[in-house]
This record gives C-alpha cells, sequence and structure tokens, in this order.
C-alpha cells in the first residue's frame, strides 16, 4: 500500500484507533466521563481528516476500498451522527447503574463498520463492514441488561440479522457464480449489457432482502418496531440513522454500478417495496400510543419515501436521496434526542402520557421536539420540506406519477400522528401542571442541550437556505457517477 | 468429481436438517460436527485443501468441541452423569456415524481413484497462494475481520457477567 492508501484511510484508521484506545482505558482506568471525552474527541479528530482523505480522492484502497467525495461526504454525516449519539449516551447512561465505558468502544466499532460500507466497493468489505455494524449493534441495544427488554430486542435483531446475512451471502454467492469477480465495478462488466442473466437477477433479489431487513423495509420490518422499543434510546437513535445511512449509501453506490434498473424487475419489486413501507408505517403509526414504536413506523415509512426517490433514477434522484438522508439524520437524531434527555433511571419517556403538556413544564424540549416532528411531517422551514420537496421533484422528473400521488397522500396520513403527538404535549395548560411536577422534570445537561440546539439549527438551515449543501451534494454526486 | 461433490453437499444438507430437529443440544451438535466436516470434503474436492483444513480444524475441532464442553457443564448435579448416559445411547451416534463413514468412504474413493490427480484437472491452491492473496489485496479485508472480532468478544464479556459483582 502507498502512503496516499494511508492518507485516503485517515477516517478510518482514526476510528478504528480510537476503539482500540477506548478498550485500553477501560481496561486500565475506568471513568465514564473521561471515556465519553476520548471518544468524542477521537470522532472530532476522524471528521477533521475527511478533507484530508479527500485531498488524495477518489482513489481506490485495494480492491475492497472506494474513498471518492462520495464515501468521504457519507463518512462525514456518520461520523457527526456517532457523535451526536456519543454525548447523548454520556447523559443516558449516567443514569444507569452498571459498566459503562465498553459501550463507547462498541459504538466506535459500530461507525467504522457503517464507513466501510459507505466506501466499500467489494461483497468482502460489503458483509465484513455490514458485520461490524450488526455484532457491535447486537450488544448495544441488548447493553442495559439491568431490563429484560432490551435483552429480548438484542436476541430479536440477533436471529433476524443472522437470518438476513444469510440471505444476503447467498445472493452474492450466486452473482459470483456467474460473474466470477465480487468487485461491484467488474460484476456489471461481465454481467453484460443487455439484460441480467437470470442467475444474477436472484442474486440481486436476495441481496436486496438482506439490505431491506437492515432498512426496516416492509416486508421485512419486523423486528423495527421492537427493537426501538427495547433499545436504549441513543442507541435506537444510532439504528435508525447510522445503520441506515451506511446501507443506503452501499445500494445507491452498487445500484450505480451495475446499473441495476436495466432490469424492470427490480425495478418493479423496489416500487412495491416502497409502497408498502409508505402505508404500512404510515397506517400502523396512526395506532400506536408509544413514542418509540411511532418512530420506528415513521421511519419505515421514511425509507419507503427515499425509495421513491431512488426508483427515480434521473440525474436528480442520487442528489435527492443523499439530501433527503441527510435531513432524516438531523431530524431522527433529534426526535430521539429528546427521548434520550427525558428518560429517567430505569424507565424511558415513551409512552405518549409522558409528554402530556411538557410545552407547560419544559418548553424548550417540548419546541425541539415539535420541531423534529414537524420535520418529519415535512412541513415548510424545515429540512425535512426540503428534503421531501427533492423527492417529488426528482420522482416528477422521471414521470412517477402514480409514486407521487401515493407519497403526497401518505404524508397527509403522516401529518395526522405528528400532530396528535404535538396536541399532547400542549394539552392541560399551564394551571393543570403541579410545581411539584416541573420540580422532577429532568434537567438537560449542558452537552445535551448543546446537541439538541446544533440539530435544531441545522435543521433551520437546511430548511431555509439549503443551498450550499445541494451544491456540495452536487459535486460528489459527480464525482461518483463521472469516475 | 461432481458426483463426489452432490454426496458430500448431501451429506451436510441432511446434518445440517438434523441440527435443526434435534430436540436434544448434544445430538444437535453432533450432527453439526458431521456438517461442518461435509463442508470441508467440499472444499477439499474444488481444490482448496487449507480452508479444508482450517474448517476442520477451528469449527469442527476447536468451537465445536466448547460448544459440547459448555453444553454438558451447564448440566451439573447428581443427575447429570446418568443423564449423559442416557444421551449417549448406540441410537444417538448411529446418525451421526453412519454420515462421516459416508465422507471418509468419499474421499477413500477420491484418492484411490487418482480423480483428483487427473491432468486438467482443478488444481489445489497452496497455503503459500492462500497467504499472498490475504495480505495483499485482501489486507483490509483481514484487519476488518480482525476487528469484528472485539466487538464479539467485549459483548461477550459484558453480557455474560455476573449482574451482582458489579456492586465492588
Amino acid at each position: 500500500m502507498a502512503p496516499e492508501d494511508f492518507i485516503a484511510l485517515l477516517p478510518l484508521l482514526v476510528t478504528a484507533l480510537s476503539s482500540l484506545g477506548v478498550l485500553l482505558l477501560a481496561a486500565f482506568h475506568r471513568d465514564h466521563r473521561f471515556v465519553a471525552v476520548v471518544t468524542s474527541l477521537g470522532l472530532t479528530v476522524a471528521c477533521f481528516t475527511l478533507p484530508v482523505a479527500a485531498g488524495v480522492a477518489p482513489r481506490q484502497v485495494t480492491p475492497l476500498l472506494r474513498i471518492d467525495t462520495y464515501a468521504l461526504f457519507y463518512a462525514g454525516l456518520i461520523l457527526a451522527a456517532s457523535l451526536a449519539v456519543t454525548i447523548l449516551s454520556y447523559g443516558y447512561l449516567e443514569k444507569q447503574e452498571g459498566q459503562r465505558e465498553e459501550f463507547y468502544a462498541l459504538l466506535l466499532f459500530a461507525t467504522l463498520g457503517a464507513m466501510t460500507l459507505a466506501a466499500a466497493s467489494h461483497f468482502a468489505a460489503f458483509f465484513l463492514g455490514l458485520e461490524l455494524l450488526s455484532v457491535s449493534l447486537y450488544v448495544l441495544i441488548a447493553y442495559v441488561r439491568t431490563d429484560s427488554r432490551p435483552l429480548e430486542a438484542g436476541i430479536k435483531y440477533l436471529i433476524l440479522s443472522g437470518t438476513s446475512s444469510a440471505f444476503l451471502l447467498f445472493g452474492m454467492a450466486l452473482i459470483y457464480f456467474q460473474s466470477g469477480t465480487m468487485e461491484f465495478v467488474r460484476t456489471a462488466a461481465l454481467a453484460g449489457t443487455a439484460a441480467f442473466p437470470s442467475t444474477v437477477l436472484v442474486g440481486l433479489m436476495l441481496i436486496l432482502t438482506g439490505v431491506g431487513f437492515k432498512l426496516a423495509l416492509v416486508p421485512f420490518h419486523m423486528w423495527a418496531p421492537d427493537v426501538y422499543q427495547g433499545a436504549p434510546a441513543p442507541v435506537t437513535a444510532f439504528v435508525a440513522t447510522v445503520s441506515k445511512g451506511a446501507m443506503v449509501a452501499l445500494l445507491l453506490r452498487y445500484f450505480v454500478e451495475i446499473a441495476a434498473f436495466r432490469s424492470e424487475m427490480l425495478w418493479w419489486a423496489m416500487a412495491g417495496i416502497a409502497v408498502l413501507s409508505m402505508f404500512a408505517g404510515n397506517l400502523l403509526a396512526l395506532l400506536q400510543d408509544n413514542i418509540k414504536r411511532l418512530l420506528a413506523y415513521s421511519s419505515i415509512a421514511h425509507l419507503g419515501y427515499l425509495l421513491v426517490a431512488f426508483l427515480a433514477a434521473g440525474p436528480l434522484a442520487a442528489e435527492a436521496v443523499t439530501f433527503y438522508l441527510t435531513a432524516y439524520f438531523v431530524t431522527t437524531l433529534g426526535a430521539f434526542g429528546v427521548v434520550s434527555v427525558l428518560s429517567k433511571p430505569g424507565s424511558e419517556a415513551e409512552a405518549l402520557d409522558d409528554y402530556r403538556s411538557l410545552f407547560w413544564k419544559q418548553p424548550w424540549l417540548a419546541g425541539v421536539f415539535t420541531i423534529m416532528l414537524l420535520s418529519l411531517a415535512g412541513i415548510p422551514l424545515t429540512a425535512g420540506f426540503i428534503g421531501k420537496f427533492y423527492v417529488i421533484a426528482a420522482g416528477v422528473e422521471s414521470s412517477l406519477w402514480v409514486l407521487i400521488v401515493l407519497l403526497v397522500g401518505n404524508s397527509v396520513i403522516g401529518l395526522f400522528y405528528y400532530l396528535r403527538v404535538i396536541v399532547v404535549m400542549a394539552a392541560d395548560g399551564r394551571r393543570r401542571v403541579r410545581p411539584a411536577d416541573t420540580a422532577q422534570a429532568p434537567q438537560v445537561s449542558y452537552a445535551d442541550g448543546l446537541v439538541l440546539a446544533a440539530l435544531s439549527g441545522f435543521l433551520f438551515w437546511l430548511g431555509l437556505y439549503p443551498a450550499p449543501l445541494i451544491r456540495l451534494i452536487q459535486t460528489i454526486q459527480r464525482g461518483m457517477i463521472g469516475s | 468429481m461432481t458426483g463426489a461433490f452432490y454426496l458430500a453437499a448431501l451429506v451436510a444438507a441432511v446434518s445440517t436438517g438434523l441440527v435443526i430437529t434435534s430436540l436434544n443440544a448434544v445430538h444437535a451438535l453432533l450432527y453439526l460436527i458431521v456438517s461442518f466436516l461435509a463442508v470441508a470434503v467440499v472444499f477439499f474436492i474444488f481444490g482448496a485443501p487449507f480452508i479444508a483444513m482450517l474448517e476442520i480444524i477451528i469449527y469442527a475441532g476447536a468451537i465445536m468441541v466448547l460448544f459440547v464442553f459448555v453444553v454438558m457443564m451447564l448440566n451439573l448435579g447428581h443427575r447429570a452423569i446418568e443423564q449423559e448416559a442416557g444421551w449417549l445411547t448406540p441410537r444417538m451416534w448411529i446418525g451421526p456415524s453412519i454420515l462421516s463413514a459416508t465422507l471418509v468412504g468419499e474421499l477413500l474413493y477420491l484418492f484411490g481413484s487418482g480423480i483428483l490427480n487427473q491432468a486438467g484437472g482443478i488444481t489445489a491452491q497452496t497455503p503459500k497462494q492462500v497467504s499472498i492473496v490475504l495480505l495483499g489485496p485482501y489486507l483490509i479485508g483481514v484487519e476488518l475481520a480482525s476487528m469484528l472480532l472485539l466487538p464479539g468478544l467485549v459483548g461477550a464479556y459484558h453480557l455474560g457477567r455476573h449482574l451482582k459483582s458489579e456492586d465492588a
């Protein structure tokens, strides 16, 4: 490997080294605050190495990884999300009993796996990155051992994730069987230009199954509500953002490189999944009285919206996917951040009743939660609106009228349950809230407050002045397709 | 050659099916070992003797023996010996033995008939060739796999620890 290869790999190397550092720290000197600070520093340094790595991009580092601006953009997104999760976890774990230091090492391992997925250009890197992410997540989900629900969620995720990996591997094997190579680009060249041989098509369908599980798309979504509910709130935020974002990054790169949509069957399969995800997500969210489950179903629906942009496959499509995902990252982190901050030792703030008259108890938190929900619903001035607008623009450009109509209809259904939460938060008025309730409400630490404020800031910035991000995304997308 | 593959693959499929349907964990593990051996034979037939060897040493050997030990140790108590004697009735080991004997017979036939050494057949990959590939183009893969073991280890430690000892 040349020195430039190491420069290109810097963000991954820094993350890997921080995880080892955290492990060693935990072995010799257990100190929750210190470990959390080291983790945050490691992630920040990794973020600062992104421009350095961009200096040598695009670069194929061994057949396994391709470090281009596209991979680095997603790596930045993943690192920033992990940083937010780290800070939220510190506040959350302070309230919990037991050893806390391993949590941060596992978080860093999972981040490394996610960044590998974003840069993967080979089935081996794809699978290893995915497993690194998944194995860390099994433990992170079940991390709070004093409660039985996280353990249940962890087991569910373990079994279903293992099954989906089996599908994925079989799909890869079939494609390898036909093409004799595991590199994404060469798979495309060998599979012929006209149509996929049936082996490759079956392989792609099986890969789509594995990916669909990770993205919690209907009909592979069964795990999502239980795992979202059972996992500690910061981990839920991680599962909802980093784990899904990395998978979308990989799917987008893979499908663009092999020009997957020359197969109409694959297109229709994905369109079916998108429609099912939108409807099942939104309709089932209507029935929920639990905020974490509600957000789980809402994220299923959001991934359905994302697939609509994915299916548009025009020049706007890749841009729309990346922008939508960025907005989704900011919003979801903010929403679960509020849930995490409101959680008390031993009981999470997940029932709708926990949010009753929150406006009168903790106006700032309620305000942050409200704008996050409005952004999820796609109300103007928020990032969610621009994201949805982008998706619809991409769909219109490719004349996907049916999908667009379904998307708009679903947004209306979505509006109902998001507004219901806001109404509950505003309920009762000031007089009915006793001062004792306000005194009992958990205090928001400076670090948590800063994260939530930063996320709200990003949300408005993307909603009011998205031009800089759009320009950035356009440059990176040109880099990916032109290469 | 194709016939040899299908025979070994059949043994693998049958024994894996029996792993799933066995009610007793120890019996299931016996079939799982046979399944690994069958997969090793498949690797061997297609010119990967090094991987076949690793499959036997690591999976069928180390990991499975560890599993059997753990499962047996979990049943401590005065009735354990009686129970373990019950596990190893002839009916229980006849199934895995027949499947293993099939594999041995197949291997002996392959060696005896000389099919493996035919010109134009599959050339076996030596450990040296495997290492050169692993530490060349797949270097990052090897490093990632080693990183993959760490969360597994940390997770097993965290989830397997006794909760009571935390008070100290």
